[in-house]
C-alpha cells in the first residue's frame, strides 16, 4: 500500500456566514500527483492556503510529511513549495533575483540559492533570461518563474493553484513536461485546474469539490466510469454532471 | 538569527527595487529639491533687511513723574550705536497722538504709563501699565509685554528695598516716624535710583539685556525650506510606500513568504526596515546637499538636529505600514499618502512657518507630527535652541511612532482575505 504523504480530515472554514470549507477529508500518496478541481468559489484555494499554513483551520486536522499543520506549522513549511493561481513575483526584480531572494527566504545559503536557481530557470528554459527583469517577460514565462521559484528549497511536496492560466499552448506543455519530470523525481504535487484535459492528462487521482465539500474522489478512469464508458465520456461530462450546469460567481 | 537574517533580506529587496526603479529615484530624491531650489529662491532676502522693531513709550504723569525717569532710562539715544536686532525706544511726548497712531495702524504699539503713576507706587496702591497695540503686530506686542514686565518686577524689588531701608532709617532714629518725613524719604531714595545714583552703584534704575545666539545676519532661506521639505517629503515617502506593501498582499508575495518560513513579525520588521532605510538615505541627502549646496546652517546642536530627521524617518515608516494595514486596496493607499501628506503638510508648517499661524492653528497643528517636527528644526536652526529645547520634539514623534507602530503590527495582515 502507498505511503500516505498528507491526511486532511474533517476541516471547516468559515469566512463570517460562508462556509468556504465544510468537512473535507482526503488523503495524498507520496509521489502522486493529486488534482482538485472544482467550479469558482468550491472551496479550492482556500483548502490550499490552509494546507499551505496561511490560513488557519477552523476545525481539522491536516498531516504534512508527518508534521502536523497546527502544532508544527515550521517542520510543514520546510517540506512545502507553493505556486499561487497569482503571480507572486517581484516584476521589478530580474528572474534571478527573485529566485534566490525566495531560495534565502526559504533558508538556503546564498551560493546555494543561486546555484538552484539556475537549476530551476534551466529546468524551466529561462536560464538566458535569468537576468532578465520579469515585468518584461511574456505571460508564459511570468508561470513558468512562478512555478520555478516554488521549487526553491527543493520541497517534497508541491502545491500548484492553477498554474497554466492564460498561457500559450507551448508554455502549457512545457510546465505538463516539467510537472512530469517533478513527478518522477518523487515530489508529491496537489494540482488544481480548471482545464479538465489538464487534470486527466497529469493526475493520478482527482477530488472534485463543490460548496466546500468533496463530491467524488477517485482516479480520473474510475469517475468517468460512473457516468458511461471510459473511453466516449470526458472528465469534462463527469465535471458538469456533479457540479451542474448553472453558472458560478 | 533566522529572523534577523529574513528581515534584512526583505528590506534589501525593497532597497532593491527601490534601486531600479528610476521614478521612484527621481520622486524621492530628485523632486524635492526642486521645491528646495524654487522656494529658497523665492524666499532668498527673506530677514536680510533689517526690520528693527520700534517700541514706543508715552506717559500720562506730569513732568518730574517717575515714569519720566524711567523712560529717560530706557530710551534709544542713537539709533546708529544700536547693534543688528537690538530695538528701537522711542519716547512719544504726545500720549493721545500716539494711542490714535495706534489705532489708526500707524504704530505697531504702545507702551503707557497712568497719569498717577509716581502716586501708586509711592504709596504702594497697585497701578496698570497700559499697553496698546495691533492685533497682528505679534513681535512689537511681544516685546512690549516684556519691557513692560521688567519694569514692574523692577520697580516691586526696589519698592521692597526701600521700604525695608525706610524702616531701618526710622528704627535707627535716622528719621523722624512721622509720615510727611517717611514719603520724603521714599521720593529721595527713588530719585536717587531713577537718576542712577543708587545705592550699590547701578548706572540706572532699569537695565535690561538682549542675548543674541550668534550674530545677526541675513536669513538663509534654506535653513526653514531645507528641514521643512526634508519633513515633507520623508513623510510623502514613505506614505506613498504603502501602496507597495497593498500591492504585495494583493498579490500573495507576501503569503508566499509566510508559506516559505518566514513569520509575520519577520515580514512586517522587513518591509519597515526596508522603509526606515530608504527614509535614512533621503535625509543623509537632504542634510549633505543642503550643508554644501544650500549653506545650511544646523544651529547649536547638529546632533539634535540628526536625531530629529531620524526620528521622523522613524515615524514616517511606522506611518506606512498602519496606512498599509487601513488601506484595503493600493488606489486606497495611494489616496490616502496623497491626501494625508498634502494636509498634514501645510498645517504642520512644513510650507510656511506654523508660529505665524494664528494660536488657534497652531494648537490644531499640534496633533501632527509634522508640526512638532518642523517647531524643532526651527528652533534649532532659526532661533537658536539646545538639544534640550528640541526634546519634546523628539519625545512626540517617538509618541507619533509608537502609536502608529502599534496599530500596525496589530492589524498587519499578509492576505487580502
Amino acid at each position: 500500500m502507498a505511503e500516505e504523504f498528507m491526511v486532511v480530515k474533517d476541516l471547516y472554514k468559515s469566512f463570517k456566514d460562508l462556509k468556504a470549507v465544510n468537512g473535507v477529508s482526503f488523503s495524498i500518496y507520496k509521489g502522486e500527483i493529486f488534482g482538485l478541481l472544482g467550479p469558482n468559489g468550491a472551496g479550492k484555494t482556500t483548502t490550499i492556503r490552509m494546507l499551505s499554513t496561511v490560513l488557519e483551520a477552523d476545525k481539522g486536522e491536516i498531516i504534512i510529511g508527518g508534521h502536523s499543520v497546527k502544532k508544527d506549522a515550521e517542520a510543514v513549511r520546510s517540506i512545502i513549495g507553493v505556486c499561487p493561481q497569482d503571480l507572486a513575483l517581484y516584476e521589478d526584480l530580474s528572474a534571478l533575483d527573485n529566485m534566490v531572494f525566495f531560495g534565502r527566504m526559504a533558508g538556503m545559503e546564498g551560493k546555494e540559492a543561486k546555484a538552484q536557481a539556475m537549476e530551476n530557470l534551466k529546468l524551466m528554459g529561462l536560464e538566458g533570461r535569468a537576468k532578465g527583469k520579469v515585468g518584461k517577460f511574456s505571460g508564459g514565462m511570468k508561470r513558468r518563474i512562478n512555478l520555478a521559484i516554488a521549487l526553491m528549497g527543493s520541497p517534497q511536496l508541491l502545491f500548484l493553484d492553477e498554474p497554466t492560466v492564460g498561457i500559450d499552448p507551448q508554455s502549457r506543455n512545457h510546465i505538463f513536461e516539467n510537472i512530469q519530470g517533478l513527478q518522477k523525481k518523487g515530489l508529491t504535487i496537489l494540482y488544481t485546474t480548471h482545464y479538465m484535459e489538464e487534470a486527466d492528462r497529469l493526475c493520478n487521482r482527482i477530488a472534485i469539490m463543490d460548496g466546500g465539500q468533496i463530491i467524488a474522489l477517485d482516479t480520473s478512469y474510475n469517475l468517468k466510469k460512473q457516468i458511461g464508458s471510459p473511453e466516449k465520456v470526458t472528465l469534462e461530462d463527469v465535471f458538469l454532471k456533479l457540479t451542474g450546469r448553472s453558472l458560478r460567481d | 538569527m533566522k529572523h534577523l537574517t529574513h528581515i534584512w533580506f526583505i528590506a534589501l529587496k525593497d532597497l532593491k527595487i527601490f534601486a531600479k526603479d528610476r521614478a521612484s529615484v527621481f520622486f524621492f530624491i530628485v523632486f524635492p529639491f526642486m521645491f528646495i531650489v524654487l522656494f529658497t529662491f523665492l524666499l532668498q532676502g527673506t530677514g536680510g533687511e533689517d526690520n528693527r522693531v520700534e517700541l514706543h513709550m508715552a506717559t500720562r504723569e506730569a513732568s518730574g513723574g517717575l515714569s519720566q525717569q524711567i523712560i529717560g532710562a530706557i530710551v534709544t539715544p542713537d539709533e546708529s550705536l544700536l547693534k543688528p536686532g537690538d530695538p528701537v525706544i522711542i519716547w512719544d511726548k504726545d500720549y493721545e497722538a500716539s494711542r490714535q497712531a495706534v489705532i489708526d495702524g500707524e504704530l505697531e504699539g504702545l507702551l503707557a504709563f497712568p497719569a498717577d503713576f509716581t502716586q501708586s507706587v509711592m504709596t504702594g496702591e497697585k497701578t496698570k501699565l497700559e499697553i496698546f497695540s495691533d492685533a497682528g503686530a505679534t513681535y512689537a506686542r511681544a516685546a512690549l509685554n516684556s519691557i513692560a514686565g521688567a519694569i514692574s518686577s523692577q520697580i516691586s524689588t526696589d519698592k521692597v528695598v526701600i521700604d525695608a531701608s525706610i524702616s531701618l532709617l526710622v528704627g535707627s532714629g535716622a528719621i523722624p516716624a512721622d509720615s510727611e518725613s517717611i514719603d520724603r524719604a521714599t521720593q529721595q531714595l527713588l530719585n536717587a535710583a531713577m537718576s542712577g545714583a543708587a545705592p550699590g552703584g547701578s548706572d540706572s534704575f532699569l537695565t535690561y539685556k538682549i542675548v543674541n545666539v550668534g550674530d545677526v545676519e541675513a536669513g538663509n532661506a534654506s535653513d526653514f525650506v531645507i528641514p521643512g521639505y526634508l519633513v515633507m517629503f520623508v513623510f510623502f515617502a514613505a506614505a506613498v510606500s504603502a501602496q507597495r506593501i497593498v500591492w504585495e498582499r494583493q498579490n500573495h508575495t507576501l503569503e508566499r513568504l509566510l508559506a516559505s518560513s518566514v513569520k509575520r513579525e519577520s515580514i512586517l520588521g522587513g518591509i519597515y526596515t526596508g522603509t526606515f532605510i530608504r527614509g535614512l538615505i533621503q535625509i543623509i541627502i537632504f542634510w549633505v546637499v543642503g550643508i554644501l549646496v544650500f549653506n545650511v546652517d544646523l544651529g547649536l546642536s547638529p546632533p539634535a538636529v540628526i536625531i530629529l530627521s531620524v526620528l521622523m524617518v522613524i515615524m514616517s515608516a511606522a506611518f506606512a505600514l498602519m496606512l498599509a494595514t487601513l488601506a484595503r486596496t493600493m488606489r486606497s493607499a495611494a489616496s490616502l499618502a496623497v491626501l494625508t501628506s498634502l494636509l498634514l503638510a501645510p498645517l504642520g508648517g512644513c510650507w510656511w512657518p506654523s508660529f505665524l499661524y494664528p494660536e488657534w492653528l497652531q494648537n490644531i497643528a499640534k496633533i501632527t507630527p509634522h508640526a512638532w517636527a518642523t517647531s524643532g528644526f526651527n528652533k534649532l536652526m532659526l532661533f537658536g535652541a539646545d538639544f534640550g529645547d528640541a526634546l519634546p520634539s523628539m519625545l512626540a514623534l517617538l509618541v507619533f511612532a509608537l502609536i502608529f507602530g502599534i496599530i500596525a503590527a496589530w492589524r498587519f495582515r499578509t492576505s487580502a482575505t
